[in-house]
């Protein structure tokens, strides 16, 4: 059987080769990428005192992979709502949408598409990025699964703020709207869920028992369980010295909490929640569903 | 081919459309005529699948299938009234890319680009950007897109509105060539001379309802209450102005120095006799003819206005 290639993400890969934004977001993210490189070697020499007076500089250098990983995940959370924001806004913009979906492509094919092409021009910016990051494998603690699981890590934060953004962009008529409310729903997903842990902590209760549960669909506790993990081998959450009793939180909490597979259930409930979104914005995008709809005009004509 | 029943979209207390039912038979090209607000791309936006209508059923063929479903849209092909181009995409990338949406191998899209792009005249312009074409090569462009799957019932919303003459010129010739090969064509516009050229029955839409459809001939005759036919006579014309009156079901209209205008509900056999027994009354003539169809003015009786 051929296995066809969608062709959402061979238009917008052809596009997005050929346009010179491409080239300047390159050119932008190896800079910051570099810059972050930089200013880490400052602080490790700054740390280390003086290199020749005989401070232990390559001690300090196994932190060369988490600083620019983390400054990786940051532009990149940044980057794919922007780059899927404008993608079902742009489309209906463009008023190209309306013939996309008179075609046999399903709502929900269309928003796939507009995902998996967000992930793999990212994937490009990452691969683009291989000889900074090939420093921090030169000078030591990175070993080659840590780096193949950090792509891993790259593509599910991809997925997930690609989802965010093509629901916003499939909710908004324009497209600055829809990247304004995709910051909103990050604000939502990367900070508000923190809320309900730190409120139990607060009302004494001595621990965030079962509350602790809505983190796993939050990437930033994601990403530093999957830090600790690889830095350390250990769980983040199960050594921060949280009193944790499985009386009192629970079987699931605790196993989670304090053993090591945090990672791997966060995994999947970003996963989950990114088709959450994802069928979310195919829903909205399909016209069928929509029982009144927007009455067709002639205004926006070019 | 196209069969419309009972169609209603309701936008909160508005009606846009409001029980429409039309047929369109096979081969036909159908021109969708209305007012601003008429409901005409409401229309046709719900038989493409783009609009969910609030009640009634779309069919097209004998296919059973729901509207806005895959096997439903492989039998439209659409063109809107507003092209909208992709940054950075050449013409034959273009078409491929839609092929592709319809579920088409990337042979035959390439063998069916080569003969759509040639029967649009863009065959030399594969190559091309899509965004540096003319508004007329554009909308072109998206007729043979349109084609690429060979739909059953091809639907064109204002194809001509933004078009310079020439490209408006074109557009028509390239229509009537599809007509001429079978395809079954629905042009909603608001350019009547246009329609009333390339078009072989009309539907009149007017407040969300369908106020007429037929053949322009056929509801033309069936307003003005028969035929006017202009006679040309050179002479006894008192003579031809008593005859005519001495028939029933003809009624003078105008007469001139050298023109008679009658208007006869009777058939086409009935005109020639009346014509013979002028003649055999010493009445010359130098000529007649019957009077073309004049959408303009049909579309003003109907509707008040509205259209260019």
């Amino acid at each position: 059987m051929k296995i066809r290639l969608n062709p959402i993400v061979k238009k917008d890969l052809q596009v997005a080769a050929r346009s010179m934004r491409l080239s300047w977001g390159l050119f932008a993210y190896e800079a910051v990428l570099t810059l972050a490189f930089l200013l880490a070697m400052m602080i490790i020499q700054a740390e280390s005192g003086d290199v020749y007076g005989g401070g232990n500089v390559y001690s300090y250098l196994v932190y060369l992979f988490p600083v620019l990983a983390v400054a990786q995940v940051c532009i990149v959370a940044l980057i794919v709502p922007i780059l899927t924001a404008s993608s079902i806004s742009g489309e209906r913009e463009r008023q190209t949408l309306d013939i996309m979906l008179t075609t046999c492509m399903s709502p929900f094919a269309i928003v796939v598409g507009k995902v998996v092409s967000a992930v793999l021009r990212i994937l490009f910016f990452v691969a683009a990025s291989t000889p900074i990051m090939a420093l921090a494998f030169v000078v030591g603690g990175l070993s080659w699964s840590n780096l193949f699981y950090f792509l891993l890590t790259i593509i599910l934060l991809s997925v997930l703020s690609g989802s965010i953004g093509i629901l916003c962009s499939a909710l908004c008529r324009r497209s600055i709207t829809a990247v304004i409310l995709s910051f909103a729903f990050y604000f939502i997903i990367y900070i508000l869920t923190y809320i309900p842990v730190l409120l139990r902590a607060a009302m004494g209760r001595g621990n965030a028992g079962e509350s602790m549960l809505i983190l796993l669909f939050n990437p930033t506790v994601f990403f530093e369980e999957f830090f600790m993990h690889i830095m350390t081998g250990d769980s983040l959450l199960g050594g921060t010295g949280y009193a944790f009793s499985r009386k009192e939180v629970g079987f699931l909490t605790y196993h989670l909490a304090t053993g090591k597979t945090w990672m791997f259930v966060s995994a999947a409930c970003i996963l989950l929640l990114s088709l959450l979104f994802m069928l979310a914005a195919a829903w909205k995008v399909n016209p069928m569903h929509s029982s009144s709809g927007r009455k067709p005009g002639k205004a926006r004509k070019k | 081919m196209l069969y419309i029943n009972d169609l209603t979209k309701n936008y909160g207390s508005f009606t846009a459309v409001n029980h429409l039912t039309l047929h369109i038979p096979e081969g036909d090209l159908f021109g969708f005529v209305g007012p601003n607000g008429a409901g005409k791309t409401t229309t046709i936006r719900i038989v493409c699948g783009l609009l969910k209508a609030s009640g009634g059923a779309v069919r097209i063929g004998n296919t059973s299938a729901a509207v806005g479903s895959k096997e439903m849209k492989r039998l439209i092909g659409y063109v809107p009234d507003f092209f909208g181009v992709y940054d950075n995409l050449k013409v034959r990338e273009y078409m491929d890319l839609y092929g592709s949406m319809y579920g088409m191998y990337s042979r035959d899209i390439a063998r069916l680009s080569d003969d759509l792009l040639e029967l649009v005249n863009l065959s030399d312009k594969k190559e091309v950007y899509v965004d540096t074409l003319s508004r007329g090569m554009k909308q072109r462009l998206c007729v043979a897109r349109a084609l690429l799957h060979n739909p059953k019932l091809l639907i064109l919303d204002e194809p001509s509105s933004g078009l310079d003459p020439r490209a408006r010129v074109e557009m028509k010739e390239l229509l009537k060539n599809l007509h001429s090969m079978g395809k079954t064509i629905v042009i909603s516009s608001h350019i009547l001379s246009e329609l009333s050229e390339m078009c072989n029955s009309i539907g009149i839409m007017n407040r969300g309802k369908l106020v007429t459809a037929g053949r322009i001939e056929d509801i033309m005759h069936q307003l003005a209450g028969g035929t006017r036919i202009h006679i040309h006579i050179v002479s006894e014309m008192e003579t031809a102005v008593r005859i005519m009156k001495e028939h029933a079901g003809v009624t003078v209209e105008s007469v001139r120095e050298n023109e008679m205008i009658i208007s006869h509900g009777g058939t086409d056999e009935e005109i020639c006799n009346l014509i013979g027994q002028l003649i055999q009354n010493q009445v010359i003539l130098t000529g007649f003819h019957r009077e073309e169809g004049n959408l303009e003015s049909l579309f003003m009786q109907l509707t008040g206005g509205g259209a260019q």
